[in-house]
């Protein structure tokens, strides 16, 4: 159970002190890009709020994520990134510098996260069928070029995940695919 | 579930900008509770603007809260009869009077009567706009729910209406203790403290003494605001709840219960059209499922779960 300290923690990230990791970085990552862009969420009210206090919200998220993350980690129960190893606070941010995503990937990063496959189905109306062919690269079973690149950037989206980059490596592992059947 | 009944609870809905669904939202969560087995009474109290009953499909009765204010009668004798046998609407036809005129002995007068009904859930649509008479009638409620739709001007007005909420509960709280002056004061020269938003104002406030601290403390701690996403066209656009309670948090320094959303439905206005009651109509529709959802989680002081961001 963790300590007072950790609560505190939970809170900034306006989360139940019971939250998995993978609904901390979710917050973490929502938060993040809250304070960071100018949405109509907040522009209503940007002239009240100054650029310091920003700042300050912002690092006051970004250091409740890394003692998070480093709780979680130190419990065993962290979030193993595609590389075998325990993502740091870093990396998370801006995720998987060196990889490319492969189906596989993809799976791993869901699985490590937490969620299952029907809720991203749920959330982006992509049928299950469809994600089952897309993280074990049945490209035969799947639906036209122009419809997979979206479905693969919906899915990458509900993992918080760079959606340009995913659908590039992605689909360029479907064309080679292509050329050789 | 065995509970303790510890009488009715008020539930208010109001703010902001017209049109979010206010009105919708409020007949439909009547008539979930009302279908399972809760005793509902609706009052519509949107002055110059009430429509409840064309959303419930009751034919306009001849009673109403005009009756109230300038006849005197009592409350329980307003309520007419809806499909439901377990639910009561109390009309809002108040175009005949002077609107702004309404005086706060009379709404306290209302809400003393309000609590004397035999009844499980009172549920008030007050209607849009930030009138000192909806903010007075909002913070008598057991529970402020504000309905909003994901557009920047609605947000804006949410804002300006959660505010004026804040303000007049710090002036109600301090008020009663002898700190009105000192309040207002603080507000007026707020450039010369360097106060630019309602948070630094409680900030500035409670290092005044620790009287003042405990009282807001005290008062802030309990004050909640409840929040409904209405007329949802992408998934995308349910975060956006999430992003007002961190804003109202972060910022205002108030909680925010968001409890729900719902989505935008071409059936709900050929329903309102047609006064035909949505939830009745369409009992198995994503639209009455997730005004249940909400009902639900609004009985039980429950919100939902970010899934994904
Ligand atoms: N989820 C929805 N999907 C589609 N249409 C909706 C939905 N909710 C509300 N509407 C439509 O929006 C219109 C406005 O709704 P409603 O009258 O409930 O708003 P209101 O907030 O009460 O407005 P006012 O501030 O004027 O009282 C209605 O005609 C209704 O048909
Ligand atoms: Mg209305």
């Amino acid at each position: 159970m963790p300590g007072e300290d950790y609560r505190r923690y939970f809170e900034i990230l306006e989360l139940q002190p019971d939250a998995s990791f993978s609904e901390v970085r979710n917050a973490y990552l929502h938060l993040k890009r809250l304070y960071s862009t100018e949405s109509i969420v907040i522009h209503p009210i940007a002239n009240e709020f100054s650029e310091e206090s920003r700042q300050e919200v912002l690092q006051r998220i970004e250091d409740a994520y890394e003692r998070l993350s480093a709780l979680f980690q130190d419990n065993g129960s962290a979030y193993t990134g595609s590389r075998g190893q325990p993502l740091g606070p870093e990396e998370a941010g801006d995720v998987h510098e060196h990889v490319s995503f492969s189906g596989e990937t993809l799976r791993q990063i869901r699985q490590g996260l937490g969620i299952k496959l029907h809720e991203i189905a749920f959330a982006t109306k992509i049928r299950l069928q469809y994600l089952e062919n897309i993280e074990s690269e049945r490209f035969g079973d799947l639906p036209p070029e122009v419809y997979l690149r979206g479905y693969i950037v919906n899915y990458a989206r509900c993992l918080s995940l760079d959606s340009g980059r995913v659908a590039r490596d992605y689909m360029k592992r479907y064309r080679d695919w292509k050329k050789k059947s | 579930m065995a509970r303790v009944k510890k009488g009715c609870e008020i539930w208010a809905i109001g703010g902001g900008k017209g049109g979010t669904g206010k009105s919708f939202v409020t007949g439909n969560i009547g008539t979930y509770l009302a279908s399972r087995g809760k005793r509902v009474i609706l009052i519509d109290a949107d002055i110059g603007g009430a429509n409840l009953h064309t959303i419930l499909g009751v034919s306009r009765p001849r009673t109403s809260l005009t009756d109230f204010f300038e006849r005197k009668a009592s409350l329980a004798d307003l309520i007419v009869c809806c499909d439901s046998s377990n639910m009561g609407l109390v009309t809002g036809d108040l175009h005949s009077i002077d609107s702004g005129n309404i005086r706060y002995t009379q709404k306290l007068r209302l809400f003393r009567q309000i609590r004397t009904l035999e009844t499980d859930y009172i549920l008030i649509d007050l209607g849009s706009g930030s009138h000192a008479n909806t903010v007075d009638a909002f913070l008598l409620a057991d529970k402020m729910i504000i309905v909003l739709v994901p557009e920047i001007t609605a947000i804006e007005n949410m804002y300006h209406f959660m505010k004026n909420v804040l303000f007049k509960k710090l002036k109600i709280s301090l008020g009663s203790r002898g700190f009105k002056e000192f309040l207002q004061d603080t507000w007026r020269n707020r450039t010369t403290y360097g106060i630019k938003n309602i948070k630094e104002l409680i900030d500035y406030l409670r290092k005044h003494s620790t009287e003042v601290r405990e009282v807001l403390d005290r008062e802030l701690s309990g004050f909640r605001i409840y929040l409904i996403m209405n007329q949802i066209r992408h998934t995308s656009e349910i975060s956006i709840g999430f992003s007002v309670r961190s804003v109202c948090m972060k910022y205002f320094g108030f909680k925010t219960h968001y409890v729900g959303y719902i989505e935008y439905e071409d059936l709900v206005w050929r329903c309102v059209n047609e006064q035909r009651p949505y939830l009745q109509s369409y009992p198995s529709s994503r639209c009455a499922k997730e005004i249940g959802r909400i009902a639900e989680n609004l009985v039980e002081g429950r919100q939902i779960k970010m899934t994904y961001s």
